[in-house]
């Protein structure tokens, strides 16, 4: 008993004890190959199985998860003694069945969790790799199947494919590195040839940097650089649970110019993407969610509790992973905008990574990182590398006035987002 | 089975109980299971390695086909690896204070609202506390017939508090984790310096960036020891090309009486009694009198590279061992915190830790303060925030100019290859010159 036989039976039991019982429940596979030594090194297997609980009595929210389904009654146990001591709150019940009329593709039918594939997937990045004189140091070839599955006492029961396909590499040219990865849930999208041939580039191009003097410069953040950045500061400012809390800058600011007209940002779950999905973690149907439009900030993102303690209702916005409890998040965000002509013609620095991003004050928006990667960049061509520097700002102010935004986009995990420029940022030379 | 040269197994079994308590709201306070297994398999070549979910490892049956499951995929693998010997043991677990078994969830919710309640000082807008307990039962077992087993018992809090003014937030953190039983009671202190942190820290300066001379607080200098010297030691990034200290064995990276250790037998939040490949542990000095002295090992990085001791392989739950860091520190010298200060003349004091990064490859790090204060003529002036320190590998170590003799310790999570693991770090205070501080001020 380990399928929708053992999550019946947990609905069934709790529902006799508490007033609501809700069952997430996860089974995956995945491979991949893990690269050593410029060959592949280790090849891995993982089967993973869990089973979250939540019971609702009295307005007390109980938890407890497991991977072990010979302890389900001990889980559901845990989860109404969890539920005994939360304090109570406003609560309007667990979703109920709906017509659920968005369509969104997570899965690719064709993807197969097999080792062979993911050892084809590094034979293709290592041939990109050799494009370049850069030995090759890391990296490796993911492929995963999963099954989701959410049900209440009040009638739901969904089920869901996920797949996903990711490759990385990392290579080194003396002390010059490159790191390129890529993530899809579809097979086709990933071409793993071209990872390896733009990390083994980073690492060749970057090398013989010249030193920068510290100053005030215009910047242009790489997509990959953008998300590091915003992920860590902008996107927890956007959940209802730190707004209400106390712990958002955007708090208060509903209507307001809080980012440059240029800018918006939005999750739309039908999208095709690493997190699409028609029902959120709690089975509560997804939206297209505007949070910032033309720069004006428009909504924040709830999960059922957030949204039943504050009268603002769920926005559909619980993600979870695994055994862990559900939580506020985004499903495909995407930063977007007008673009210019690929990123402007200006002198400026371009920023491929940074070190350091989570060290940002998540609340004041100020952060000092290292630039990864950083080369001048005029007329829209990288033409001479940067050797190392430091980079000081904050990020609410810096998307107030933007220089404006690139062409091309590129998904990073759940963030969609172009080339940001920058004018007249700090940054510190050696 | 000809095909498999060694194999192993390793099975975590144990249960995770989290408090969680946001300005005074009880949001969530359980206990959660897990029952994680790894099965490494060497074939001819490279590992092959499978993870599962409750497994049965007693029974014979079971085993044998995860052991030829896993042999299969070692089939795929180009690379060939070797393992070296390594001396096999384990040693006892410290005696725990008071288990945190035996205290009830409800005795640990009113303990930390106690701690949270304590950061909700005047200013204060909002406070956050955590609870964090892991019983790990963890079952080893090899081809070679080493089989071990021990318990292991985490119990420790993190508190946060946020303080705003007119538009600033700032704030304020700190976090105590143990191996040595459970850690709750008498804790309030911790929560109040949270709060006040905070509110001091919005009428705080912004630190103009800069190359400049500064001093470590204990916390950050023991930051700065693992992401300056301790990542770049471990050896499957040596072994890979990855690290700027691969090749240097013998050579002074740093100033003369220098002396940087990974020691997992300490009873530190990274304390191991054996490692997760069955390798008895001991302290490793990685860098002796400033040269550069041995590497951190697994033993297939020990057989590749050399020049350094196995029993520095570790793992999260479910996940394959890798080489990783536990207790790492700088060893204490002779300088007291007031010659540091009066030699420092002036430049920058800074405190506590928000982490940090390293790439090892390239040679440079980041990392970050909590807080600091300019140091105007050897003595302490204003407060400055959101200050954050880089340098590279190879040449900071010879810019530390005075090592305290006040080391301290302090725990962590430390993440690698998606893996997390409970470690500490520390050292004394410590004098740099020619730091780069990072911070916006004009």
């Amino acid at each position: 008993m380990n399928g929708e036989d053992l999550i019946e039976r947990v609905l069934r039991e709790g529902g006799r004890l508490a007033d609501e019982v809700e069952v997430f429940y996860a089974r995956g596979q995945s491979v991949s190959t893990e690269i050593k030594k410029g060959i592949i090194g280790t090849a891995e297997e993982s089967e993973a199985w869990s089973m979250a609980v939540r019971t609702v009595k009295d307005g007390r929210i109980g938890f407890s998860s497991t991977g072990d389904p010979d302890r389900w009654k001990e889980c559901l146990d845990a989860a109404l003694a969890s539920g005994g001591l939360a304090t109570p709150q406003q609560w309007g019940g667990l979703p109920k069945p709906a017509n659920l009329t968005g369509t969104a593709s997570s899965s690719d039918g064709n993807l197969i969790v097999a080792v062979e594939d993911a050892a084809g997937m590094v034979a293709d990045l290592l041939s990109g790799a050799a494009e370049h004189p850069v030995e090759v140091v890391g990296g490796g070839a993911n492929l995963a199947r999963s099954y989701l599955m959410v049900a209440n006492t009040s009638g739901i029961l969904y089920g869901m494919d996920r797949t996903v396909a990711a490759v990385s590499l990392e290579a080194i040219r003396e002390q010059s590195t490159g790191y390129e990865f890529d993530a899809s849930p579809f097979r086709a999208e990933i071409d793993a040839r071209s990872v390896g041939e733009q990390a083994a580039s980073l690492a060749a191009r970057s090398l013989g940097g010249r030193d920068i003097a510290t100053g005030r410069y215009d910047v242009v953040l790489s997509p990959v650089a953008a998300a590091s950045i915003l992920g860590h500061v902008l996107l927890p400012a956007l959940s209802g649970r730190n707004v209400k809390a106390g712990r958002s800058f955007l708090a208060d600011k509903i209507g307001e110019q809080v980012l440059d007209e240029r800018l918006s940002i939005y999750d739309d779950p039908f999208a095709p993407g690493l997190g699409s999905t028609v029902w959120d973690a709690e089975g509560v149907p997804t939206r297209r969610l505007i949070f910032v439009e033309q720069g004006v900030l428009g909504r924040f993102a709830y999960d059922l509790k957030t949204g039943y303690r504050y009268g603002e209702g769920s926005t559909g916005s619980a993600v979870r992973s695994g055994g862990d409890p559900p939580g506020i998040g985004m499903h495909n965000l995407f930063v977007d905008g007008p673009r210019m002509k690929e990123p402007g013609d200006e002198r400026a620095v371009w920023v491929h990574d940074v070190v350091g991003a989570h060290t940002a004050n998540p609340f004041s928006g100020d952060f000092s990182v290292e630039i990864s990667n950083p080369f001048w960049m005029e007329g829209g061509d990288l033409v001479e590398p940067i050797r190392t520097a430091m980079f000081s700002g904050n990020v609410f102010e810096m998307l107030r006035d933007i220089g404006g935004l690139g062409k091309g986009t590129r998904r990073v995990g759940r963030l969609t987002i172009p080339s940001i420029r920058l004018n007249n940022q700090q940054i510190i030379g050696k | 089975m000809a095909d498999v040269r060694y194999y192993d197994i390793r099975c975590v079994r144990g249960e995770i109980t989290l408090v969680d308590i946001d300005n005074g709201v009880v949001e969530s306070a359980g206990t959660s299971f897990f029952d994680k297994t790894v099965i490494r398999v060497l074939g001819p070549k490279g590992w092959g390695i499978l993870t599962r979910d409750h497994v049965d490892i007693d029974s014979k049956r079971e085993l044998n086909n995860l052991v030829e499951a896993a042999a299969r995929l070692a089939a795929v693998t180009q690379d060939r690896l070797d393992l070296a010997d390594a001396p096999r043991g384990v040693l006892p677990v410290p005696p725990l204070g008071e288990d945190p078994r035996d205290v009830d969830l409800e005795e640990k919710t009113r303990l930390l609202a106690g701690i949270e309640g304590a950061a909700r000082v005047s200013g204060v807008g909002n406070t956050r506390a955590r609870y964090t307990e892991g019983i790990d039962s963890v079952r080893f077992l090899d081809s070679s017939g080493n089989e071990y087993s021990y318990e292991a018992v985490r119990s420790g809090f993190s508190v946060i508090a946020i303080a705003s003014r007119n538009g600033v937030m700032q704030m304020g953190s700190e976090r105590d984790h143990i191996t040595t039983g459970f850690n709750l009671r008498n804790k309030q202190d911790l929560g109040r310096k949270a709060g006040e942190v905070a509110v001091s820290l919005l009428d705080a300066k912004l630190p103009k960036g800069g190359t400049k001379r500064a001093v470590l607080d204990p916390e950050l200098a023991g930051v700065f020891t693992h992401e300056a010297v301790g990542h770049a030691s471990e050896g499957d990034l040596v072994r890979e090309g990855a690290s700027v200290l691969g090749g240097r064995i013998g050579e002074r990276i740093g100033c003369p009486g220098l002396v940087i250790v990974d020691d997992p037998t300490l009873h530190e939040f990274g304390f191991m009694p054996v490692d997760a490949e069955g390798v008895a542990v001991e302290r490793t000095e990685i860098i002796r009198d400033g040269i550069l002295s041995s590497f951190l090992h697994n033993r297939e990085t020990l057989a590749a590279v050399g020049n350094g001791i196995a029993g520095h392989a570790r793992s999260e739950h479910g996940a394959p061992p890798i080489v990783r860091m536990s207790n790492t520190f700088i060893e204490n010298s002779d300088a007291t915190y007031d010659e540091i200060l009066a030699e420092c003349k002036d430049g920058i004091l800074l405190i506590g830790s928000r982490g940090g990064q390293v790439d090892p490859g390239r040679g440079v790090f980041q990392f970050n303060a909590e807080y600091g204060y300019l140091v105007e003529g050897g003595e302490t002036t204003d407060m400055v925030r959101d200050v954050s320190l880089s340098g590279e590998i190879l040449s900071t170590l010879h810019n530390i100019v005075l090592v305290g003799n006040d080391r301290k310790m302090s725990p962590g999570y430390c993440g690698k290859g998606g893996q997390s693991v409970p470690v500490s770090d520390g050292a004394p205070h410590l004098l740099l010159e020619n730091a780069t501080i990072g911070g916006r001020g004009e």
